[in-house]
């Protein structure tokens, strides 16, 4: 679909290769969206969201759509495994995960090249934040106090942005590094769909 | 590839896109936290809870004790007790509850308005029970 | 990484360990309030199961509930309403004659400071009533005859009364020893970790979670003050104030602790802290130090073994026990 210098069977085995990598980055999306919920967290909903590590490495590799499937594919498996699918819960972590791969998408759409993991990280973070904590004052807690929280768990996502973009960077890094990416480095990230 | 200290991973964009927000969640602290809330009222009698409520929500609510009805009134994040049928009224004179762990009590008519959130208050004044 | 088994192996144990650590459920807190003896107690307790924590403190108001049926003078059949209107020897409920046997070692050790008798005393004064009002001489002379430590005779679950006009009041005991009974069925349950606080006379069992319980001490006269803060675990602390219940009537203040002495309101203290192994002794102890004043009541203190104690007297000074460890 892009140079026409490449020839069929190469481009379907690329395609192969994405769809086996994205599976693979679903996978362990959710192996880390669960393992997550053993982790000591200071405060119920405080979460690091070590899954946006791989929904942020599929963009960059992949582009936008790999981001959608990654992200909503991982709540949707992870709480079906977490026994909690359509509980407050559930509402609370897809609300954050919609605005967080909404900002990351559009941030990643127009500021494209200049762009790093880390801000598109950050970005997401702030959005999973502030859309988990929209929602839950929508539908669980209507109560003013609730924004109370708000700093504390902005504070906490920024952090945990930055984190997180520094941790897709480095496996960026590896990723590319290997054969099976070779092509994709060569056809260059802004191809990919 | 880029090699070295983490803050190099970041793109020049990256840093100003973090410093802004780090100023826009430093803002959020300042405007937000200015305001203590207290949280939900509640009333009991004896053993059990009659009733729960916000306190940011404004409202009155008549409560039954074996005196009689006791009103009270939920407003501008503050309780009060509007009326009693007790003889002595010391509740009406306790005055307003506003802050967590804040508690208005009717003896005769056996009911006990306390504010919940004792916990965080108990943490910023520095004791668990007050012996008096 | 995963290609070696080692990783894969500590990776496992990790997740293992995270498993078995998260799994027990966090410690639960509970806190509830009543209204019994006429005050608000609440009792808060710490465990694993909300549920648990629930039933412990429910079995635990009704415990005091029963002790108010028990003790409380203004219940016509209750030991102490039957006591005060015999003639002369009434059988009590053992557990009523242990109380009055402690409460008689504290009114002794005293020289009648603490007082039980003091029933006909405070229904003349009628400070915790709508009309309260001073007695004349003679009304008090009446009401103070036949009282003392020796009026009442404990043999047993016999109890006889030294005249039969003697009114039985257990005001300065009775708070303390129900704050005792629900904290032994809170330990009974189970529960390692609970306070009841009965409207200031506190009883506290094991630590709060590992930490002291802290105990703020009322400043007598400035409201909203601390004394200071005591820093405790499976102690009692009650304070006994001038400035709880009172009345004042041209400027002078009646408050509800009266000197067995003179039918009067206590003038030596303005409040009295005691910290002891039990809250039935740490009240009548508090009563009994208030109404004797700075010099003696510390001396009565300082007697009292595995007791402390902290006195503001009349002119504001505070004395406190040797033993005392303060956290301000």
């Amino acid at each position: 679909m892009t140079s026409s210098a490449v020839d069929p069977a190469a481009l379907e085995l690329e395609l192969v290769r994405r769809r086996v990598f994205l599976a693979l980055f679903i996978a362990l999306a959710v192996a880390l969206h669960t393992f997550e919920v053993l982790l000591p967290n200071p405060l119920p909903w405080f979460r690091i969201g070590l899954a946006n590590i791989l929904a942020l490495t599929a963009l960059f590799l992949y582009g936008q759509r790999a981001l959608w499937i990654v992200s909503l594919t991982r709540i949707l498996v992870g709480s079906l495994l977490l026994g909690n699918l359509f509980s407050p819960a559930f509402l609370l972590s897809l609300s954050g995960g919609l605005s967080a791969t909404l900002l990351m998408s559009v941030a990643y759409r127009f500021c494209r090249p200049r762009i790093g993991p880390v801000g598109v990280s950050v970005l997401g973070a702030l959005g999973h934040a502030g859309g988990q904590l929209l929602i839950a004052w929508l539908l669980i807690v209507r109560h003013p106090s609730i924004w109370m929280m708000l700093p504390f768990f902005l504070l906490f996502s920024l952090i945990s942005g930055m984190v997180n973009g520094l941790a897709a960077d480095y496996l960026l890094d590896a990723l590319f590094k290997h054969p099976a990416f070779a092509r994709l480095r060569s056809m260059g990230e802004k191809e990919a769909i | 590839m880029r090699r070295g200290g983490w803050l190099q991973r970041l793109t020049p964009f990256d840093c100003k896109l973090v410093v802004v927000l780090a100023v826009i969640v430093l803002l959020s602290f300042l405007l937000l936290l200015r305001r203590g809330v207290g949280t939900r009222v509640l009333v009991t009698s004896g053993d059990r809870t009659l009733f729960v409520a916000d306190l940011s929500v404004d409202r009155r609510v008549e409560l039954n004790g074996p005196l009689g009805t006791t009103v009270l009134q939920i407003a501008d994040g503050g309780v009060r007790i509007l009326s009693s049928p007790c003889s002595r009224k010391i509740c009406i004179g306790m005055g307003e509850a506003r802050h967590p762990g804040d508690l208005l009590a009717c003896v005769p008519n056996r009911l006990v308005v306390r504010i919940e959130g004792a916990d965080a208050v108990a943490r910023e004044r520095g004791y668990d029970f007050l012996s008096r | 990484m995963f290609a070696r088994p080692q990783w894969l192996i500590l990776l496992l144990v990790l997740i293992a360990g995270l498993v078995w650590w998260r799994v027990p459920a966090d410690t639960q807190q509970l806190s509830r309030t009543a209204l019994i003896m006429g005050t608000l107690v609440e009792i808060r307790a710490f465990g694993d199961d909300q549920q648990q924590l629930n039933q412990a403190i429910s079995d635990a108001f009704a415990e005091m509930t029963r002790l108010e049926d028990l003790l409380s003078s203004h219940r016509p059949d209750s030991d102490v309403a039957r006591l005060s209107s015999a003639e002369k020897t009434v059988k009590v409920s053992a557990e009523t004659a242990k109380l009055l046997q402690l409460g008689q070692q504290v009114a002794l050790r005293s020289g009648g400071a603490f007082d039980m008798t003091l029933g006909a005393v405070k229904q003349l004064w009628a400070i915790e009533t709508d009309h309260p009002q001073i007695p004349t001489a003679e009304q008090l002379q009446t009401a103070l005859h036949g009282i003392g430590p020796r009026a009442l005779q404990i043999d047993g679950t016999q109890v006889t009364k030294s005249v039969p006009a003697l009114q039985v009041d257990l005001g300065g005991i009775a708070k303390g020893y129900a704050v005792d009974r629900a904290l032994a069925v809170l330990r009974r349950a189970g529960i390692r970790s609970a306070a009841v606080n009965a409207g200031g006379d506190i009883g506290l069992l094991g630590d709060r979670q590992g930490q002291p319980w802290r105990i703020g001490i009322q400043h007598p006269r400035n409201k909203g003050q601390l004394l200071t803060t005591l820093r405790l675990a499976d102690r009692a602390v009650v304070t006994s104030g001038d400035y709880e219940r009172f009345f004042e009537r041209d400027g002078v203040r009646y408050h509800h602790i009266f000197d067995p002495h003179s039918g009067q309101p206590a003038r030596r203290s303005q409040s009295v802290t005691v910290v002891a192994a039990d809250a039935a002794s740490a009240d009548a102890l508090a009563t009994a130090a208030f109404v004797l004043g700075p010099r003696a009541g510390l001396k009565l203190l300082e007697d009292w073994p595995a007791v402390e104690g902290l006195l503001v007297a009349a002119d504001g000074t505070v004395y406190q026990t040797s033993g005392l460890q303060r956290s301000d």
